[in-house]
């Protein structure tokens, strides 16, 4: 196992780039997209989380982790939002 | 009696941090509008999308992400007196720098050979000014890079590697919104 913080962050920001390109080439049953969209931008969001936390330093700083942590959710689910649009009509 | 706020446990100085907030407020707005846009015609930007070189894109998310570790490192050793080895860990993140911007040239090269331009479809509208505006902050982050790579002192190495990470932050949303999100 990887004991350094910022290695791990490293090699938790390859798996999730990695993860989330694989899940878009992946061929998905129609009507399946918004799973996928989902999944693109929750490992969007988490990687984003790993950058503020380890790379920036955030970890120091709890109060402005979650902060950043919840404005970021927020702004993801608000892309999700746009992107399941137009599906609905 | 020394007051403390809630800033100050900011790591940094404090202007960096607003320099972060308004570059993600600017992409964030770009990338709603888009998304927005796509709204009216999801069949005609899924087409123009398939154009797109999503394989190229994750490799430069690779090639970026490790360029932050680089950074996030080099402070790491400036902090340690080890000032031989943290610049080195800078030249080093301003080369994977450039190489981003050389797989980004291919790719804008490849579709101009395709006859795609801004004005194909509003999808490549949106393409050219995020992807252009986010290498030119990438063109602006290597320049830095080795700007405290040679005056190394830990608050300006602190200063450039935030801005690179904000590069890298930047990235971590765009790339998966105009490449993967079909």
């Amino acid at each position: 196992m990887i004991r350094d913080p910022l290695l791990r962050a490293w090699g938790t920001l390859i798996v999730l780039s990695l993860g989330s390109t694989l899940i878009s080439l992946w061929h998905w049953p129609p009507g399946f997209s918004a799973v996928a969209g989902m999944l693109i931008l929750t490992f969007a969001w988490l990687k984003a989380r790993v950058i503020l936390s380890y790379y920036l330093g955030l970890n120091a700083a709890p109060f402005w982790r979650r902060g950043f942590g919840i404005s970021l959710g927020i702004f993801c689910l608000l892309l999700l939002g746009l992107y399941l649009l137009p599906g609905l009509f | 009696m020394s007051e403390t706020s809630v800033l100050d446990e900011l790591p940094g100085d404090l202007m960096i941090w607003v320099l972060i907030v308004s570059e993600l407020l600017v992409f964030g707005a770009g990338l709603a509008a888009f998304l927005s846009v796509r709204a009216s015609d999801p069949v005609g930007f899924g087409a123009a999308q398939d154009a797109l070189y999503r394989t190229g894109a994750g490799i430069n998310t690779v090639v970026l992400v490790s360029s932050g570790a680089l950074a996030a490192w080099a402070l790491r050793l400036r902090d340690g007196a080890q000032r031989g080895a943290a610049r080195l860990a800078l030249v080093v993140a301003a080369l994977l720098g450039v190489v981003f911007l050389a797989i980004k040239g291919f790719e804008y090269a490849g579709k101009a050979a395709d006859g795609i331009g801004w004005d194909t479809h509003p999808f490549f509208t949106f393409y050219y000014l995020l992807t252009g505006f986010h290498a030119a902050h990438v063109v602006a982050g290597v320049i830095v890079l080795l700007l405290v790579a040679w005056k190394d002192a830990p608050r300006n190495i602190e200063a450039g590697a935030a801005f690179w990470h904000m590069v890298d932050l930047v990235w971590v949303i765009l790339f998966p919104v105009l490449y993967l999100l079909r």
